[in-house]
């Protein structure tokens, strides 16, 4: 039962320096959800997805997937299992075309198969050799989505992805996240509540470094109740 | 009263133990182990408190040895005003240069000083040659006057001498450890945004304790030249770069006997190593690499942290009968 | 000054650019994507230059001396990096300083034992002068400026051309990143660690006739290339090359006015440029 899920999490301890940032924290994905985290700034939410990632050693608790043990793992040893991270600053390699940036996705995940990569973001097509420095917060973002699901990952941790972005592009992405469930689980973290309201089958409300509640069906899910739990 | 006792007993043990070594150890070792410890302290202190390395010490140790030489060479007899000259020669220098240095990130300011060495060293050689007589050096010892205080021709009167103001340094860097001063440069190297939110300058603490380190460099520099009668450009060569910040490591980084103990250490293994082991410098190399893969906090804090085992084992045992 | 001297200046400031250019990119790219200072770059110097010296007194070919250096020098690299340096990436700098120094020292001790302290001349394989300029110079000189060129090219195409020297650059830029996509770094690290050793080994070996080979070779330079690194800015490639040709010249001409100009000019010269930019021309900075 445990080897089939996406992505498990029990009792996970994170401490930044000395403060104590995450406290036994449990999650867990199934197959084919999204699933998303939120709560107010300094709750500890890309800490979260940092540990998961490797990009921050915990202090105490396991973090599996597929029955693969992910803790401990270097971040390319994690992300080589297929769990992709993408990160929160929008940033890409800037020096680098789109075409490269893409090229170094490929490169380390062994999947030259671009097509879904411009199936989902058609603009990237028209901006392959533009250099990714000169691209506006929405391409990048488009990017290093793009980037991330090159491999065909199973477990997609997204990083507060409609930060400053036009509600056309917001819109964009909603789509790409609801497709990408098909083949994929994704633990989104956001402050955009009626997005994540809108496309998540559970949210888990994160507070001071705790989850305080675990939001399920349609009638839970809902921006007004997620800010009672915050 | 007590507390001040208390306050100065540590010292006052240690220098006062360092003294009567003499009489086990030869004099001319424990005479260049006085001078390279008060040299190594300003290194430790840059390190350990403002978190700033620096591959240039010699240059510091130069100025004053050149300042107070050129007065005894060229001008007067008396070893006491030749010292002070030279310790103001190197405060100003370290005052002056400090002023660019000290903005520089760790790693530029660590070249930097190495740079500065080389420049100083080269300066000596060929430049001012002419003043400093170049690669044979100034040759003073007949220069120097029997009076005052100390006669400090003689060794054993110099060691006295060099012991009691090994024991005023010691007692300012420890004095400087337990103020306001001390805690900033401890900031500015731990987290110096926070220092700045709470409005203090950065900058300024950093160049104060720059020119302390380097004017105690510069002090030494001073009794090496007094000590010796002798100067030469040797004493800044790319070679002896390497030497305080070995003792610094090897003492161990930020504690306030490391310098000596690492001297100790440093100096007494050179003496006897280099006449059974002939390749000095691959084994300080060594020594070096390990003492920093191994997160060692050197010699000091390793005897430190026995001794206080041991004395919790005694306590232990004490409160169990 | 004759045009016939100052040809010859250039050529000579040319050629000690090119020596320069090929230490500092070794340190500036192990600066750039490690966020170390390797100072033990100078020893990988100084035993290229050593087995030239060896290999070439052996077999009378400095060309294969030259090669011995360069792999014998690889390999020891790639040792220390597995086995030192590995462990303290994560360290902050004055760490990979004071470890990198010691294994600088540590090497020149080695060395010591195993040559001995006396310089030791190597032969320049070709005594050959052509005239440029109206003036005579020693082709081999020639030669190491355009090996030099020849590596510039190549470490361009490198960079810009393979897809592992996009992942260096991608690195320097944000290393986090690219493991996150799942490159790997410890791979990627040691890479960069041997090609830096390389070509600080093909310096010491090239430049082996041009001076005399003595256990301090690397420390003689190590203020120069220090000089250079800090002109151009830790990180950047464009900025060394910059910086070496400037020092170059600088040194070469500065020595022919006036011979302490040679360490006077560079040092004042990165004053002032440290005082308007204290990361160097364009040196890149340490926050992430």
């Amino acid at each position: 039962m445990i080897e089939r899920e996406y992505l498990q999490v029990q009792g996970l301890n994170v401490s930044r320096g000395e403060a104590h940032v995450l406290f036994d924290i449990d999650l867990h994905l199934a197959p084919n959800e999204i699933v998303a985290c939120v709560g107010r700034n300094g709750a500890g939410k890309t800490t979260l997805l940092k540990s998961i990632s490797g990009f921050l050693p915990c202090d105490s608790g396991t973090v599996t997937s597929f029955g693969h043990t992910l803790t401990g793992q270097r971040p390319y040893e994690i992300a080589r299992l297929g769990v992709k991270y993408v990160p929160q600053d929008k940033r890409v390699f800037s020096d680098l075309t789109v075409a490269e940036n893409l090229e170094l996705g490929s490169y380390a995940s062994g999947d030259h198969n671009w097509d879904p990569v411009v199936t989902f973001f058609p603009k990237l097509k028209i901006l392959m050799d533009r250099k990714a420095g000169h691209l506006s917060g929405g391409e990048r973002q488009m990017l290093m989505i793009g980037r991330a699901i090159l491999g065909q990952p199973k477990v997609l941790l997204i990083d507060e992805p409609t930060e400053g972005l036009a509600p056309s592009i917001v819109n964009h992405l909603k789509h790409v996240f609801t497709e990408l469930s098909k083949s994929a689980s994704i633990l989104i973290v956001e402050q955009n509540l009626p997005l994540v309201c809108a496309i998540s089958q559970r949210v888990y409300a994160l507070k001071e470094g705790r989850f305080v509640a675990e939001l399920v069906g349609a009638d839970q899910i809902r921006p007004d109740v997620c800010e009672h739990y915050l | 009263m007590s507390n001040i006792l208390r306050w100065w007993s540590g010292i006052f043990i240690a220098f006062a133990a360092l003294w009567a070594a003499h009489w086990v150890l030869p004099l001319p070792f424990m005479n260049e182990v006085v001078v390279f410890s008060i040299y190594t302290i300003g290194c430790n202190f840059l390190l350990g408190r403002v978190g700033f390395i620096s591959f240039g010490q010699p240059a510091y140790l130069a100025v004053g040895a050149y300042g107070t030489a050129f007065y005894l060479y060229y001008f007067g007899t008396d070893p006491y005003l030749g010292m002070l000259i030279g310790v103001l020669a190197g405060m100003v220098f370290a005052m002056v240069v400090g002023l660019l240095f000290v903005r520089l990130r760790s790693d530029y300011f660590a070249l930097v000083n190495l740079a500065l060495a080389v420049i100083i060293f080269y300066m000596l050689q060929k430049v001012l040659a002419e003043i400093t007589r170049g690669d044979n050096g100034l040759w003073f010892l007949t220069n120097i006057a029997s009076s005052g205080p100390f006669n400090l021709t003689r060794p054993i009167q110099f060691f006295t001498f060099a012991v009691l103001m090994a024991a005023l340094v010691w007692a300012l860097y420890k004095y400087l450890d337990d103020t306001l001063f001390g805690a900033c440069c401890l900031a500015t190297k731990v987290n110096e945004t926070k220092l700045e939110f709470i409005g203090y300058d950065n900058f300024k603490i950093r160049w104060l304790a720059f020119v302390m380190a380097n004017t105690t460099t510069a002090f030494a520099g001073t009794l090496y030249a007094i000590y010796l009668g002798f100067v030469s450009p040797e004493m800044t060569s790319p070679a002896r770069t390497a030497d305080p910040v070995v003792v610094t490591i090897l003492g161990g980084v930020g504690s306030l006997w490391g310098p000596l103990v690492g001297t100790l250490a440093y100096t007494g293994l050179r003496d006897v190593a280099s006449k059974f082991i002939g390749n000095w410098e691959l084994f300080v190399g060594l020594i070096l690499v390990f003492i920093m893969m191994t997160n060692s906090v050197g010699l000091y804090g390793t005897l430190e942290a026995w001794a206080r085992r041991l004395f919790q084992k005694n306590a232990a045992q004490e409160n169990k009968a | 000054m004759s045009s016939q001297l100052l040809v010859s200046g250039v050529i000579f400031g040319l050629s000690l650019a090119s020596i320069y250019f090929l230490i500092s990119i070794g340190l500036s790219l192990c600066f750039g994507l490690m966020r170390i200072i390797s100072l033990d770059q100078l020893l990988y110097y100084t035993v290229g230059a050593y087995l030239a010296y060896s290999v070439s007194v052996a077999t009378g070919n400095l060309w294969l001396g030259i090669g011995a250096g360069v792999i014998v020098a690889a390999v020891l690299a790639l040792l220390i990096e597995r086995v030192v340096f590995r462990r303290i990436y994560e360290r902050e700098l004055t760490f990979s300083m004071i470890t990198s120094f010691g294994l600088l020292l540590g090497g020149i001790g080695a060395v010591k034992g195993i040559w001995g302290v006396v310089p030791r001349p190597v032969r320049m394989p070709f005594d050959d002068q052509i005239n440029l300029f109206g003036t005579d110079i020693p082709v081999y000189r020639l030669l190491v400026i355009a090996v030099a060129v020849l590596v510039y090219i190549g470490i361009w195409a490198f960079l810009n051309r393979t897809i592992i020297g996009k992942a260096i650059r991608a690195g320097i830029e944000d290393m986090e990143h690219v493991e996150g996509l799942g490159i790997n770094a410890a791979r990627l690290f040691t890479i960069t660690f041997v090609l830096a050793g390389a070509l600080s080994a093909l310096a010491g070996g090239m430049y082996a006739p041009l001076i005399m080979v003595d256990p301090h070779m690397g420390l003689e330079v190590l203020a120069f290339v220090f000089m250079v690194v800090i002109i151009g800015g830790l990180g950047s490639i464009k900025g060394t090359l910059y910086s070496s040709l400037l020092v170059g010249q600088v040194v070469s001409i500065g020595s022919l006015i006036y011979a302490p100009l040679a360490i006077m000019a560079p040092f004042a010269m990165m004053m002032l440029i440290l005082l308007v930019r204290p990361t160097g021309l364009f040196g890149s900075a340490l926050a992430k």
